[in-house]
């Protein structure tokens, strides 16, 4: 019985001190992907419990995109089940204008802060990015990461990842010079 | 029009090209006008990116509420398997909840070799006896340090759900040392930290439900008194001797029903 404890424990330890120094990347890309903080939230939680359980089948790879993975995973599931609990269909997520009219039609307080926050002009725009170039683009500039962790994390090829990669930086570039009027040093 | 480079400068920007290949985009880049502007595009981006601080690390709740996920798990023997029903028999070990503070590692020694009996009462019981325990590791006891009941009270006023009451009463061996604001089923509770000897004396206070009042207990050495004033339940916890806790108890009772007149 105090075996069983000791393991235990252990094993929990070892989960504390491996996994979550990367609790805040969880957050952060739970809550770029999701854009609601309870969803985020939500994502968070359970991705962290599945990473607890699968624990032991982690062999010393990279823990931070290991644990990511488990998050963009978990973020697809909650994804599936709103939708299935949708009963107003959402507006199609690669359409520019469409992505627009999603960001002003979240019930979600803080986005309407954020439209009033000239500060976070930058996270607006990044919310309205499709999801797929919006996650490469987190995971390369926030998180930092290089193309063949990237690639593991969102299960694509690393080709697949430049090309993204290069669109994400594109539609935000062009979409930030077309609020500050074209100026290019508004970027910064 | 894009230049055929384009994915390869984004590569080198990215510091994934090799020496060589490295070179080969700074030569074509210098002759590239298009090339060049992209660099300049890549990296306003990038600077943009990395100075912008949103939602830059989880917040405390979130970290809270991730520990006591992760306790709840680790008090299973084996993994539960994903979707499956939280077990509510299974007693939480008291001791968990101190693992979830840096320090936790110093007194799981000493904390192992309890006696885990089984228990089949309220949950709440383990949650205090964990904050407690929690409370009592380095810088965890008091938010607000003050033996004025005047900084104290109205400290909590702004961090917790509840105003509960407070007092010196270090003329009765029980001296006000702080308050504290902590998370414990589900809502934010008060504690008001009392000093009696070389004891500490948390009282927890929050909202009452519906759910009945837990009936005084001990727990892994620790007593619990509850008690009822107004809409609050409060919550007396220490290792000190029943009579000396059940004494603070009583001046609490007697100050609150003087309140309430």
């Amino acid at each position: 019985m105090k075996g069983a404890i000791r393991s235990m424990d252990d094993r929990r330890h070892r989960f504390e001190a491996q996994v979550l120094p990367h609790l805040d990347a969880a957050y952060r890309f739970a809550r770029w992907l999701s854009r609601s903080p309870s969803d985020a939230d939500d994502v968070v939680q359970e991705a962290i419990l599945r990473a607890f359980r699968g624990f032991d089948a982690l062999r010393g790879s990279d823990v931070r995109a290991w644990l990511l993975t488990i998050v963009k995973n978990c973020h697809l599931t909650a994804v599936k089940q709103q939708q299935r609990r949708a009963v107003v269909p959402l507006p199609e997520e690669n359409d520019p204008q469409d992505a627009q009219a999603m960001t002003a039609t979240t019930p979600d307080p803080e986005s309407t802060s954020i439209r009033r926050d000239e500060e976070r002009t930058l996270a607006r725009l990044m919310s309205a990015l499709p999801e797929e170039q919006r996650e490469v683009l987190v995971l390369r500039e926030i998180e930092e990461m290089d193309y063949r962790e990237i690639a593991a994390v969102t299960n694509v090829p690393i080709g697949t990842v430049m090309s993204r990669l290069a669109r994400a930086r594109a539609a935000l570039k062009a979409r930030w010079s077309l609020e500050s009027g074209g100026a290019t040093h508004a970027v910064r | 029009m894009q230049c055929a480079e384009s994915l390869r400068v984004q590569a080198y920007f990215d510091g994934e090209l090799d020496a060589l290949s490295a070179a080969e985009v700074e030569r074509h880049s210098e002759v590239c006008a298009e090339c060049r502007a992209l660099l300049q595009d890549l990296d306003h981006v990038r600077t943009a990116l990395r100075q912008d601080l949103t939602y830059a690390s989880a917040p405390p709740e979130l970290r809270a509420r991730v520990m006591r996920a992760l306790d709840e798990e680790s008090t299973v023997g084996s993994p539960r398997r994903v979707g499956e029903r939280l077990t509510s028999w299974r007693p939480r070990p008291f001791w968990k909840g101190a693992f979830t503070g840096i320090g936790g590692t110093a007194i799981a020694a000493g904390i192992a070799f309890f006696v885990l009996a089984p228990s089949f009462i309220n949950p709440v019981l383990d949650d205090l006896v964990s904050a407690h325990v929690r409370s009592l590791m380095p810088d965890h006891l008091i938010d607000v340090v003050s033996t004025d009941k005047h900084t104290v009270k109205p400290w909590f006023a702004g961090h917790t759900d509840v105003s509960p009451v407070v007092a010196d009463f270090d003329q009765q061996g029980y001296r006000l040392i702080g308050g504290r604001a902590d998370y414990f089923d589900h809502q934010r509770a008060a504690v008001v930290v009392y000093q009696h000897g070389p004891h500490v004396i948390n009282v927890f206070s929050w909202a009452a439900d519906r759910s009945g009042l837990p009936k005084n207990t001990t727990r892994n050495g620790y007593h619990l008194a509850f008690w009822k004033t107004g809409n609050l339940v409060y919550c007396a916890v220490s290792d000190t001797a029943w009579d000396e806790l059940l004494g603070l108890v009583r001046l609490l009772q007697d100050l609150g029903a003087r309140d309430a007149r």
